[in-house]
């Protein structure tokens, strides 16, 4: 494992840019545990304060540090994202293989359901979930609900390559030799569909992490949990760009957007570690 | 030790297809009854869409809809254990790569290109093997050395290597277990000559170390004349000849035979190769009586309406009412 890191890390200038985002923006948040203040306490520190040497990125107008909160909210933002993929993919694989590869009724009754998804709107229906959940509404049921939003086209997705791999000789080979279902699966299949997989989780995080932003910019979320978007949000209601206060929205912002590319960069080159054959085109063999 | 093997008997298998409320067959084996002995190489020939492939996966048990069994059994001989196919198919499970492996057309793809060869082995062999997991890499290694592959390629991907080391262990995976019966599908046809020959030899000499018998089918005939002990010729989803090779390629008793064998090109003979007149039948709408008449030159008005049946004739067996008659082309 520490050899395929250092390969990477060598030979692959995507990988070693995504790494170093992704790896600095994590420290980052990972930094909040250590916050000399605690992320929700508000009015605890002079108001407004511009970027200074004792606030590196400056204060918000509810006396609050952009540094340490942007901190606590990438951390908060990340966990949403991860949740919702990690989700999202069980049930996307799990429909998708099993729908392809059973095909028939089987098939027709996971796809019907797929579709139905996929034709509901998004943002209403959490809406409605919000408006339902009010006060009880707290960030794993969104994760939730937006994971059962969320895995439908990747579901398609995946059925059609297994659908392609059910007709494979490999795989009548193992049906042959007696393979099960499951085995099959697992282990002929589900290390070809793995790119698509993680492709796909790349996407699916970086939608979830918008979802949340948007959700939260709108006021639709746990508002008082520090998120990306719930800073956004707290900066709007106190007219921070109209009263000068850029620092509060634009950090939040510029943090999103490299945690965004550090995350698309890694997606992109660890799915050539995962195909072999792309491997080692790269490498000129 | 000349027993059967596998003995098939009156085999129809036919391809059901009910498209909008329209019923098609296509009958692409057709009463089909043959037994193969223990130590021997039958090859099975015949032109593109006569039915030789649906044939030998039928006897492999390797059948999905719409091709089903109508009529007939398949049974196997496994030292003294008697497997009818399709009407004991989880004994069959059992008996599957231990005693009887199948070699797939277009095999070069049998190997899962996103996994090391080693992971094939292990699932589809380790468990029929009873073996521990270092006993079995220890047989394994030695299996693919007596192969001619250096073990080293259990470690690679299929992409990795040439196309003849990929067919080398296709056959090795086929053989690993030592079973007592192989079916191979063009085992052969994605190769080139020289490969070929290889490949053959490889069979030839792994089917006489384990004193199996194998069933394999080509459209190549220069390829049974190499291996096969014994032929059979299909058409239209029917046995029409059956017999010794050698026999067979010297003394073609069926008409469509002698065409066969009369179209392969011969060194220093120049003479223009006459084809055969129309095309193979459509067998969702085969001819009355025997198949092979609106092409054959020596038909008559009985084989219009009367199907030959399958006969013992010198050293071999034949469909032809002519049968007599036919001389080499």
């Amino acid at each position: 494992m520490f050899k395929i890191l250092r390969d990477l890390l060598r030979y692959n200038i995507e990988f070693t840019i995504g790494f170093v985002l992704t790896l600095a923006i994590f420290l980052f948040a990972l930094a909040h545990f250590w916050a000399p203040l605690p992320a929700e306490a508000i009015y605890l520190l002079p108001p407004d304060m511009p970027p200074s040497a004792q606030y590196w990125l400056g204060t918000t107008s509810r006396g609050q540090d952009v540094l340490w909160q942007m901190s606590a909210a990438i951390w908060n933002t990340m966990l949403f994202g991860l949740t919702v993929t990690i989700l999202s993919r069980l049930l996307a694989v799990a429909v998708g293989m099993l729908s392809g590869y059973l095909g028939g009724k089987w098939d027709q009754i996971l796809m019907t359901i797929n579709d139905t998804m996929i034709a509901l709107p998004n943002i209403p229906i959490l809406l409605l979930v919000y408006f339902v959940m009010r006060d009880s509404m707290s960030w794993p049921v969104l994760a939730a609900t937006a994971a059962l939003l969320g895995w439908n086209y990747d579901a398609r997705l995946i059925r059609s390559v297994t659908l392609s791999l059910r007709n494979r000789e490999f795989t009548r080979h193992a049906v042959f030799a007696g393979m099960s279902v499951p085995q099959i699966l697992m282990r002929q299949h589900l290390p070809y569909v793995m790119p698509v997989i993680f492709f796909t989780a790349m996407n699916n995080l970086i939608w979830a992490i918008g979802l949340e932003v948007t959700l939260s910019v709108l006021g639709f979320s746990d508002i008082n949990r520090p998120t990306i978007g719930g800073m956004i949000y707290w900066a709007n209601q106190h007219q921070a760009i109209i009263a000068g206060i850029w620092w509060w929205i634009a950090f939040p912002i510029i943090a999103i957007v490299l945690l965004f590319l550090g995350l698309f960069l890694l997606a992109i080159s660890v799915n050539e570690y995962i195909d072999p054959r792309s491997r080692l085109s790269r490498m000129g063999a | 030790m000349n027993a059967d093997v596998l003995k098939v008997e009156g085999l129809k298998a036919y391809y059901q297809m009910n498209y909008f409320g329209v019923r098609r067959e296509v009958r692409a084996v057709d009463d089909v009854s043959l037994t193969i002995r223990r130590n021997e190489i039958y090859g099975i020939a015949g032109e593109s869409s006569s039915g030789k492939s649906s044939l030998i996966k039928t006897i492999a048990g390797a059948i999905t809809p719409p091709l089903r069994v109508v009529d007939g059994s398949v049974k196997f001989d496994f030292d003294g254990r008697t497997l009818d196919v399709y009407a004991e198919p989880q004994a069959m499970k059992g008996a599957r790569w231990q005693n009887l492996s199948y070699i797939m057309q277009g095999s070069m793809n049998v190997l899962n290109p996103v996994r090391k060869v080693k992971h094939a082995f292990h699932d589809f062999a380790f468990k029929h093997m009873g073996l521990s997991e270092r006993d079995f890499w220890a047989k394994v290694e030695q299996h693919l050395q007596r192969i001619g592959l250096d073990p080293r390629v259990l470690e690679s991907y299929p992409h990795q290597l040439s196309g003849g080391m990929r067919q080398r262990l296709t056959i090795a995976l086929a053989t690993v277990c030592e079973p007592d019966f192989i079916i191979a599908d063009e085992p052969t046809t994605a190769l080139d000559v020289l490969v070929q020959q290889d490949v053959l030899a490889l069979i030839k000499d792994v089917q006489r170390r384990m004193g199996a018998s194998i069933i394999f089918v080509t459209h190549d005939m220069t390829v049974h004349a190499a291996i096969a002990d014994r032929i059979g010729i299909v058409y239209a989803g029917r046995l029409v000849e059956e017999g010794p090779t050698l026999d067979v390629f010297r003394r073609p008793q069926h008409p469509y035979t002698a065409h066969l064998i009369g179209s392969l090109p011969r060194i220093g003979d120049s003479r223009k190769r006459s084809a055969l007149p129309g095309k193979p039948p459509n067998l969702a709408d085969p001819p009355s009586g025997c198949r092979f008449h609106p092409r054959c030159p020596l038909a008559i008005d009985k084989c219009k309406t009367d199907n030959p049946a399958l006969l013992p004739r010198q050293t071999g067996r034949v469909a032809c009412w002519r049968a007599g008659e036919v001389e080499a082309a």
